[in-house]
């Protein structure tokens, strides 16, 4: 079966913590939820999630919908987003099924990535890693105002960006994530084809604004 | 009791640093400190809540044993202890020792003290007795609180579960790392379908209810008596929704243009009771697919099917209407009534001439690379060949009349045309679009596939019938095939890429002959081959709803046989 492997990769540095980081981690437990109840998301999306502070660590390999549990998530550190990148891609690698004459592989995978900061590694490391790999979608989103739109810019053309990192703002982003992972998994089905651009995903809400 | 166990007490609880202090004043001193803290608790006995006590009480040792795990935890809430059990531990000696945490008793809720050192210096000029019952009750309650942080800090996660499907996972407490847990029992599994089964340290049934759940594991301590304290944790436990009842099956809107129902099969007998023809039937199935049924949208596929009792062809089509155009149900109709009413006509026209090429072709020896194959394939290019385009021209003029594009009128096309002769059965095929089509002999493990894929998994490029650039002659011609093969074969296979997709996955797969025996045996297990009736096509409808998650496109399939 082809699966849609869906990444989240999430900035758990120290000014995460207390309020934003307890809406990423209710984020995520949302979206897992809802997706559970769509049968094109429970058959085919699996999830990962890869958090970055002072480290980088995949909390959650590539779990099927039905298996994924909730990682215990904290916010400490600082903003290595450049490891994040290079150990999204190096799970890719691992983990992302190829196409061969045999065996039908994965689809491209989705990419959400969160930071409320600026990197503080050497992240154009990071970049290079990750621009090795193919993606079917990468979405960055700049939550709050000292995130680096910037530097998010530059790994994806699609950034969105939250004006405040609040709960109420990162639930609308994560139910945002999830409705694309739905119309995602389901365009595939229709489709058979990869998605590959924003105009595939749902509108965002109006907490969720597309960066030009 | 005197006052030197008392003082012995004392030392038991305090630390290093306090115990030195205590030893540097005059024993005068001690006595009159202690006559004040006695008029003063006469004056103001009862405040302050029980859970301040734990730190304060617990000793030296037990504060290494316990390291870091004691704060102000819940309210303990048990009453009770055993008199005798308390004086046997309560001997001074003992109380020097680190208290083994089982066998400690628990506090009574109501004791409110200001502040615990005071009280238990008190108790114990004052007192005697009831001052080491209070000391044993405080220090109880300290471990509780201790082990009920142990508790609520581990983190208990059971593997998801499903709806319908058996679960059975281990639950082995002791190997939480908890020693002093003595028994445990859950709370909240019965209403979802489950038990935990103590002999076997499982958690099984078989789960009824999709939802995150809230188990409650209900945790005794070693040597529990009634009415001692029961310690809860709670734990989520996730089921998933069965699948297959996420999807909805909406019936389509009769009223929508180009209506057809949801599913359709159909048997022939054709010319199974003619030896001449070859005693053969067909049969075939379209049933709309989950994903378009959860929507209540059409079916897409099609297929024909027709046995001319005059020349003896059998003909057979199946065609895939493309997902991502709006009318291509219509497409796929019309594309299948055309090519039988072409074929029929074109066959009836070149009866005589097309079996003696077919014959010529069989009789000459190999390599067979010659001017006889080609008069077949020119021959096959005037009947399929031509079905296919006119195929095409018809749904051209299907969209014009009605000012849409064809392109919402895309649909695949595999058509086959079979016959007996003496010398074995002609199969000829045509084929644009994903799906499949082969000839099949489980016997001889003998597997001829028809053609290529137009799957385009690498590039994205599916064709379709409808494409001006398929429908150029040499585009056409490049597409047919034919064979001839010795009679007894099992089958000849038309599929929608419903099927080929979950059954074979790739396109290399197609042509491996492991694969198709799996198909045949699959169906085999569900349709009786050997009825040869009109309940074979339902069977062969019912066995097209076959699950594989992420495989729910529109499915259909034509066989001979």
């Amino acid at each position: 079966m082809r699966r849609l492997p869906v990444y989240l990769l999430l900035d758990t540095s120290g000014s995460m913590m207390g309020e934003p980081i307890e809406a990423v981690k209710n984020g995520v437990q949302v979206l897992i939820s809802t997706l559970r109840q769509d049968p094109y998301a429970l058959e085919t999306a699996y999830l990962s999630v890869i958090t970055f502070d002072s480290s980088a660590r995949q909390v959650v390999p590539l779990t099927e919908l039905s298996a994924f549990q909730m990682p215990d998530i904290q916010a400490t550190g600082t903003t290595s987003l450049g490891e994040g990148l290079t150990l999204l891609a190096n799970k890719v690698t691992a983990e992302v099924t190829k196409t061969t004459a045999d065996v039908k592989g994965d689809w491209k995978p989705l990419v959400f990535i969160m930071t409320d900061g600026g990197p503080t590694d050497n992240w154009k490391k990071g970049l290079i890693d990750f621009q090795k790999q193919k993606f079917g979608m990468v979405v960055a989103c700049a939550a709050g105002q000292a995130a680096d739109v910037n530097v998010l810019k530059q790994i994806t053309e699609v950034v969105v960006q939250l004006d405040t990192a609040d709960s109420t703002t990162i639930k609308a982003f994560f139910k945002w994530v999830s409705a694309s992972v739905s119309t995602g998994s389901k365009k595939i089905e229709d489709s058979g084809k990869d998605i590959a651009g924003i105009s595939e995903l749902p509108p965002p809400p109006p907490e969720v604004n597309i960066v030009v | 009791m005197k006052i030197i166990d008392f003082l012995n007490t004392i030392i038991a609880d305090a630390n290093e640093n306090e115990i030195n202090d205590f030893l540097s004043v005059k024993e005068a001193s001690i006595i009159a400190e202690i006559h004040k803290l006695w008029n003063e608790y006469k004056q103001n006995p009862v405040s302050g809540t029980a859970e301040n006590q734990g730190d304060i009480l617990v000793r030296k040792g037990e504060k290494e044993a316990l390291a870091g795990n004691i704060d102000t935890g819940r309210e303990v809430n048990n009453t009770g202890s055993d008199k005798d059990n308390i004086e046997k531990q309560l001997g001074t000696d003992d109380l020097k020792e680190p208290v083994n945490i089982n066998e400690a008793e628990d506090i009574p809720l109501d004791i409110k003290i200001n502040d615990a050192s005071t009280i238990i210096i008190d108790m114990g000029i004052i007192q005697g007795g009831v001052k080491q019952e209070y000391n044993q009750k405080t220090r109880e309650a300290a471990i509780n609180k201790a082990f009920n942080k142990q508790i609520q800090s581990i983190h208990i996660s059971l593997p998801n579960a499903k709806v319908n499907q058996e679960y059975n996972v281990e639950f082995d407490f002791e190997k939480l790392g908890i020693p002093e847990i003595g028994e445990i029992e859950f709370e909240g599994l019965g209403e979802i379908g489950l038990e935990y089964a103590a002999e076997e340290k499982r958690i099984k049934g078989m789960p009824t209810t999709a939802g995150d759940h809230k188990i409650k594991l209900l945790i005794k301590r070693k040597n529990w008596e009634n009415g001692k304290r029961i310690f809860e944790c709670n734990i989520i436990l996730i089921i998933n929704p069965d699948p297959r009842l996420l999807w909805n099956s909406i019936p389509t809107l009769t009223s929508i243009s180009y209506y057809k129902p949801d599913s359709a099969e159909q048997f022939l007998e054709a010319g199974l009771n003619k030896v001449k023809f070859g005693k053969k039937c067909i049969v075939a199935a379209s049933q709309r697919g989950r994903s378009h049924a959860h929507e209540g949208k059409p079916r897409d596929d099609d297929f024909a099917m027709f046995f001319d009792e005059q020349t003896g062809w059998y003909i057979m089509t199946v065609a895939d209407g493309a997902g991502s155009a709006q009318f291509s149900r219509r497409g796929s109709q019309i594309a299948c009534e055309t090519v039988i009413e072409v074929c029929r006509v074109q066959l009836t026209a070149q009866d005589k001439d097309f079996d003696k090429h077919i014959e010529n072709f069989y009789k000459e020896k190999e390599p067979k690379i010659t001017e006889k194959r080609k008069m077949v394939g020119d021959s096959l290019y005037t009947i399929i060949g031509a079905a296919a385009f006119k195929a095409y021209k018809n749904i051209e003029k299907e969209a014009a009349g009605n000012n849409n594009p064809i392109k919402d009128y895309s649909t695949t096309l595999i058509i086959s045309i079979c016959k007996k002769f003496k010398f074995g059965w002609f199969v000829g095929a045509f084929w644009v679009g994903d799906g499949g089509i082969g000839i099949y002999d489980h016997k001889i493990q003998f597997l001829k596939v028809l053609g290529e894929s137009d799957g385009g998994e690498y590039a994205g490029q599916t064709r379709f019938l409808t494409m001006p650039e398929v429908m150029q002659p040499n585009e056409i011609y490049r597409r047919l095939r034919f064979d001839i093969v010795k009679e007894d074969f099992t089958s000849v296979i038309l599929m929608t890429d419903g099927i080929t997709d979950p059954k074979f996955d790739t396109d290399a797969n197609l042509n491996k002959i492991e694969k198709w025996n799996d198909l045949w045996a699959d169906l085999s297990s569900e349709v009786n081959f050997d009825a040869r009736n009109d309940e074979t096509a339902g069977q062969l409808l019912k066995w097209l709803d076959f699950w594989s998650p992420g495989n729910h496109d529109d499915r259909t399939i034509a066989i001979l046989y």
